[in-house]
């Protein structure tokens, strides 16, 4: 069974328009008319399991929801086939957060995340008892996402060194801040978020070169893999054993909606590596699945036959 | 169809040393109005309603009464639940608790609702972990 953990889940809300209007006086000139919208449950975990869903695997979700969002959230994923099991807080909404998507510039989204509500200590106390009851199940544990506001750093190390304590395998994906936190614990996979500045306390992430420095850094201390990306179709992945560099031939002029492409492929990896195929195998389904994601208006895609016809433009080299 | 099929994915439960102000935090949150409850290892091993809390915040005499006329206001009522507040889950629950298994059949599920009078029922695996629920809606929704 695959866990995954999102502490602070979101209602996604998304809007594609031919142009964005700002800054002018008039309601004429400002009000800006979308061409579509769609409303969502997001968060990078919980995006990872609906997208497990749709490749057919159970997985049970947990984190933190509150009020109607909240039921949104929970509905949504219910829907999928996804199995819930969020603890509910008391001190508000579950976040709302936006994406405008302007005609040919898709691959530049404007981006609006909610804070989240904090999550009171007693409510923390809930959540580690559940917690501790789906370790004796999982098998995964997929922790994703930014943290409530308030929250302590240290929780994914927490939750992290629980789950492999208990013999499950732990990927990560989170801001390098809260990843840095984590690193002890020795993950399985970790995959900085990129939409946040991409740098660890000792080193930035700037170049290819720089990334690479820091990811055998990282997979000497224990982690199996670590994946970057690097530029909008390409990834970088560091093992204790290879350094990898995967791409797609696609343009980005393609590209429909970006957001949850990241955890698409994340989730594509998980699903692979889950099922017992090898790491080359892996990385490649998971790139197509982060790729269709992207030029698909849903945030993930869920058809396993188009990804694995995507694979064949994906290219993957050692370096 | 399997209950499987049917049933709502959902695993919220408490476990039986939680209070009654947590409760019915959780049961309003989630909008529900019977909570399974679980041991450490996700074992169902009783069940709670909302109706079970009422009961107890009653007062005694309540249920030689016909008539709740004969009651002048809620202030006994609110004053009671105000003592029970505290008290664990575990002074109310019922522990002979009806479920079904995962791969049982929705006749099976149809039948302990209707007959019992429940409005939802807990789902168990083999080895009698919670792995959701099927509410009176879940039976209607997958008939239609």
């Amino acid at each position: 069974m695959i866990v995954t953990v999102t502490p602070n889940p979101s209602v996604d809300v998304t809007y594609w328009v031919d142009h964005l209007k700002i800054g002018k006086e008039t309601q004429e000139e400002y009000l800006t008319r979308a061409t579509d919208s769609d409303i969502s449950a997001g968060g990078k975990g919980i995006n990872i399991s609906i997208f497990l869903a749709r490749m057919g695997l159970e997985n049970i979700a947990m984190g933190f929801v509150g009020g109607y969002t909240g039921h949104v959230v929970v509905r949504a994923l219910r829907d999928e086939g996804v199995t819930t099991n969020f603890v509910w807080t008391g001190s508000g909404e579950t976040r709302t957060n936006l994406t405008v998507l302007e005609h040919g510039h898709e691959h530049v989204p404007i981006l609006i995340d909610g804070p989240g509500v904090a999550v009171a200590e007693s409510e923390m106390n809930r959540f580690m008892r559940r917690y501790r009851r789906m370790l004796k199940v999982a098998d995964w544990v997929v922790l994703a996402g930014s943290l409530p506001p308030q929250a302590n750093l240290a929780f994914y190390y927490e939750l992290a060194e629980l789950a492999k304590q208990a013999g499950a395998k732990v990927a990560i994906s989170a801001g390098a801040s809260c990843l840095t936190h984590c690193l002890p614990a020795a993950p399985n996979i970790v995959k900085p978020d990129i939409r946040e500045h991409l740098s660890f306390e000792w080193m930035k992430l700037r170049t290819k070169e720089e990334i690479i420095s820091a990811g055998k850094r990282i997979v000497r201390g224990g982690v199996e893999m670590m994946i970057v990306s690097h530029e909008v179709i390409g990834d970088i992945v560091i093992t204790p054993d290879s350094i990898w560099e995967i791409s797609a031939r696609v343009q980005t002029t393609q590209f429909r909606n970006l957001v949850g492409a990241d955890d698409a492929l994340l989730g594509g990896v998980i699903y692979q590596i889950y099922s017992g195929a090898g790491i080359e195998q892996a990385l490649r389904f998971g790139l197509a699945a982060g790729i269709l994601s992207a030029e698909s208006r849903e945030k993930v895609c869920g058809d396993m036959g188009q990804i694995e016809h995507e694979m064949a433009n994906v290219s993957l080299k050692r370096i | 169809m399997k209950v499987s099929e049917i049933m709502t994915r959902d695993l919220t439960s408490v476990e039986k040393d939680i209070p009654i102000k947590e409760l019915i935090f959780i049961l309003d949150s989630a909008k529900m109005s019977d909570m399974p409850i679980v041991d450490e290892e996700g074992k169902l091993i009783a069940f709670i309603s909302t109706k079970d809390v009422i009961k107890a915040a009653l007062p005694g005499y309540f249920e030689m009464l016909h008539s709740a006329s004969f009651i002048p206001d809620m202030n006994q009522f609110a004053k009671k639940l105000g003592q029970i507040a505290d008290e664990p889950v575990e002074r109310h629950m019922h522990s002979d608790v009806i479920c079904v298994e995962v791969d049982d059949d929705d006749l099976q599920a149809a039948d302990l609702i209707i007959r019992k009078n429940l409005k939802s029922l807990p789902v168990v695996d083999v080895e009698r972990r919670l792995v959701g629920v099927v509410r009176r809606i879940d039976l209607l929704h997958h008939l239609l």
